[in-house]
């Protein structure tokens, strides 16, 4: 009868982790829809998120965009070098600069910027929308006819994916032009067979896939934080837990949306 | 019907004592905490509260946070939001907390931002809610007179929501 | 009024810079969209040119035209029409029209190692311009397809050879008439049998048997060259980027070649039953025999030669080795 019970309680406790793990996704799916819906309406966009919004992309993207940038083209230089002195290796030249630039512009780039804002802002965004959440200040907001989540969770999410596009983008030049520079030296003569490179790799639905992917990474660095704050419950010692949780999924969507994406494309 | 016949002068705390208890700044008597909720729902849902319970926000300045309610609610830009929230600071002579954070204040600077916030919103009723835990390191009833008065033509309506047994301290002394 | 002295305190010039930030992507965006659109070929006039084909294997969508080794135009369409052939929609720009004559060829060729490739050749760049929209075989040549056909003709002649060696053929029956006679020479009345023949009738055997070290000679020419032409196949196959039509038109040359080679020793085989007729007539000849047995032992090996050296190219059961008998 004992074990009966206990197995009882088990599934009993089973049952409502996964039911309270479902509600997450759920959540986190809602967040992201009425985020997505706010977005695009002119509604949204008044004196106050405007401001907002700026101070997102500022922290974002442009206090991070001189190291950022260094580093991107130093990852890219490396990897760079190493395919293409392999490919020279194996007589494989011509398939060099088209690897690179597929590996470098469409996933890593893209992916390592998404990673590196979420190590860095999503983990402060999750952290400030926890302890909002703690001390009340979204109710404080609401008092006064602010609705929070205009004011605070949907430009955040809105400057967070302008500043992934942004990081992106740039990285991503970075890397055209360093590939370039590598493959073909510092002169101009060579920008034909650029050119046809470039042509046979960007057809309009890979560049709609990257837009589409970098706008998706831009949404979940900000989106699973913010709803991961807001679902935990309203005490202190909850806040760490909440930033662990929305990390720990962050982490796993953008896994998903890389693998996703890769499995679109060459699949 | 204004307290003060000279608007530009400061109130002195007699005139601000004076100010509570008049149909501007109604005095709500509560026996306890629950009597003290119904009494804050029965204000119109179009009421602000200043309380304990309804921060700041954490990372905007004073001027920010008394700023982001016009130019949410109604579009303003930020210097014209800025400009408002400076001539109330002003007018109560607390400029030098503008630029503070919720943090830095002290209880009496904190109540002062969190009033001239409700303010901003233009409320046809603000709801002070407690003011003994707004206020727990000052004789309030004169302070709150103070304030109240000299912001007189700011505000629509005022209530003071307080327990019973506190009564005694707002007699003039 | 008192104005509030700071704008924004905590972020100096905040909305320049994020303002910045963003136009920059937005360039560099479009910019780059831009560039992508005349990469593709967007801003140039191009001209479609339909390639059919039987098979389009390994062709694919934005797959590059190449002349001389230069892009000149993409593949920009696929599609299969209802008798089973595959049309391929090839866009080429309107600048690199001036390479494609109505004369030209295209190929598509699928080297053993790498990706396939189709090229466009044309002969004479003076020919009439390429009628807009035309619809032009495209030559699909597979290396690994056209070898066994070479070496299936090869084989034929080979086979005649041994035919003609076989015992009781034309070439063994000489070679016992001749042993026959030297086997009469070495009697004390052997040589003189021999030598008292027809002065002219030795002459013509002479001749003859001239004639016929002649053929087997150029048969060995045909064979180097042969061999040859599948040494260079076989360079071209393994070389990057072996060049298909070469092969294509060694392939041709090679069947011409082979056929002469067996006209050749179709006539070598019946000079050689002449020689049979006339040897069995003359029954001893003035000329040294030993030399002529030496000289056809000499071509025979040349033919073995060129059929090691074939079996060497493409690993076929030898089932070709000549012997003398």
């Amino acid at each position: 009868m004992i074990q009966f019970q206990a197995i009882n309680e088990t599934l009993t406790r089973r049952g409502a982790a996964t039911l309270s793990w479902l509600r997450g996704w759920g959540s986190l799916i809602w967040f992201a829809y009425s985020a997505l819906v706010h977005a695009l309406s002119p509604a949204t966009y008044n004196s106050a998120t405007r401001s907002v919004i700026q101070k997102q992309i500022y922290f974002t993207a442009w206090q991070i965009l001189p190291g950022y940038t260094l580093f991107a083209a130093l990852l890219s230089f490396v990897i760079i070098q190493i395919v293409v002195s392999t490919a020279r290796d194996f007589g494989l030249s011509d398939f060099a600069l088209e690897t690179v630039i597929r590996v470098l512009v469409l996933e890593i780039l893209p992916l390592v910027t998404a990673l590196f804002v979420a190590l860095r802002s999503s983990a402060a965004i999750n952290t400030e929308v926890a302890l909002m959440n703690v001390h009340n200040e979204i109710k404080a907001l609401e008092d006064l006819g602010v609705d929070a989540m205009q004011l605070e969770f949907i430009p955040r999410v809105i400057g967070g994916t302008l500043s992934v596009l942004a990081l992106s983008t740039v990285s991503g030049l970075m890397a055209l032009i360093l590939a370039y520079v590598v493959v073909y030296g510092a002169h101009p003569w060579n920008f034909p067979a650029y050119t046809l490179v470039v042509s046979k790799i960007f057809d309009l639905g890979i560049l709609l896939g990257l837009g589409f992917k970098v706008v998706l990474f831009g949404m979940a660095v900000t989106v699973i934080p913010i709803s991961e704050g807001l679902r935990a419950p309203s005490k202190l010692f909850f806040v760490p837990i909440a930033v662990l949780r929305g990390m720990v999924r962050l982490f796993f969507v953008l896994m998903l949306i890389e693998v996703a994406s890769l499995a679109l494309k060459y699949i | 019907m204004a307290a003060l016949p000279d608007s530009n002068r400061s109130p002195t705390l007699e005139e601000g004592l004076r100010f509570l208890g008049t149909d501007r700044v109604e005095l709500k008597w509560v026996e306890d905490l629950a009597g003290g909720r119904s009494m804050i729902d029965s204000a119109p849902d179009s009421a602000v509260l200043v309380t304990e319970a309804l921060p700041l926000r954490a990372n905007l300045s004073v001027l920010e946070n008394m700023a982001i309610v016009p130019q949410y609610r109604h579009d303003t830009p930020y210097e014209a939001a800025a400009d408002q929230a400076w001539q109330l600071l002003s007018r109560l002579e607390v400029t030098a907390m503008a630029f503070k954070r919720d943090p830095d204040l002290t209880s009496e600077e904190r109540f002062q931002a969190k009033f001239l916030r409700a303010i901003m919103a233009a409320p046809p009723i603000i709801v002070i809610d407690r003011p003994g835990q707004l206020l727990p390191d000052t004789h309030y009833p004169p302070f709150l007179g103070r304030c109240l008065a000299t912001l007189e033509n700011h505000f629509e309506q005022c209530w003071i929501v307080d327990y019973l047994w506190n009564e005694p301290l707002y007699a003039p002394r | 009024m008192e104005r509030a002295p700071v704008r924004a305190p905590l972020i100096k010039n905040l909305e320049f810079k994020v303002g910045l930030l963003m136009v920059l992507t937005g360039i560099i965006a479009l910019a780059f969209l831009i560039y992508v659109l005349h990469a593709r070929g967007a801003f140039e006039d191009s001209q479609a040119l339909v390639l059919t084909a039987d098979n389009a294997d390994g062709v694919s969508i934005g797959m590059p035209v190449t002349f001389s080794g230069f892009p000149i135009g993409q593949v920009r369409r696929m599609t299969l029409t209802d008798e089973g052939q595959v049309r391929l929609t090839v866009d080429v720009p309107e600048k690199n029209l001036r390479w494609l004559r109505s004369t030209s060829v295209f190929t598509l060729e699928k080297p053993l190692v790498g990706g396939a490739k189709i090229r466009a050749y044309t002969a004479n760049l003076q020919d009439p311009a390429l009628v807009p929209d035309a619809e032009i075989p495209l030559h699909t040549g597979d290396t690994s397809q056209e070898i066994p056909v070479i070496v299936a003709k090869v084989r034929a002649i080979l086979e005649n050879v041994q035919a003609m060696t076989q015992s009781g053929s034309s070439i063994d029956q000489t070679l016992t008439h001749v042993s026959t006679i030297t086997g009469r020479m070495s009697g004390p009345y052997g040589l003189m049998e021999g030598v008292l023949g027809d002065g002219e009738k030795a002459r013509k055997l002479v001749d003859t048997i001239d004639h016929a070290n002649t053929v087997l000679k150029s048969v060995n020419g045909i064979s180097l060259r042969v061999d040859g032409m599948l040494g260079k196949t076989e360079q071209r196959l393994f070389a990057e980027g072996g060049a298909m039509d070469e092969v294509q038109q060694s392939l041709a040359q090679i069947n011409v070649l082979l056929r002469e080679a067996q006209g050749s020793l179709k006539k070598a085989d019946a000079i050689l039953g002449n020689a049979e007729a006339i040897s069995a007539d003359v029954k001893g000849a003035t000329t040294d025999i030993g030399t002529l047995r030496a000289e056809v032992d000499d071509s025979l090996n040349k033919v073995n030669h060129l059929i090691n050296d074939i079996n060497r190219i493409w690993p076929f059961k030898g089932e070709g080795e000549l012997t003398l008998p």
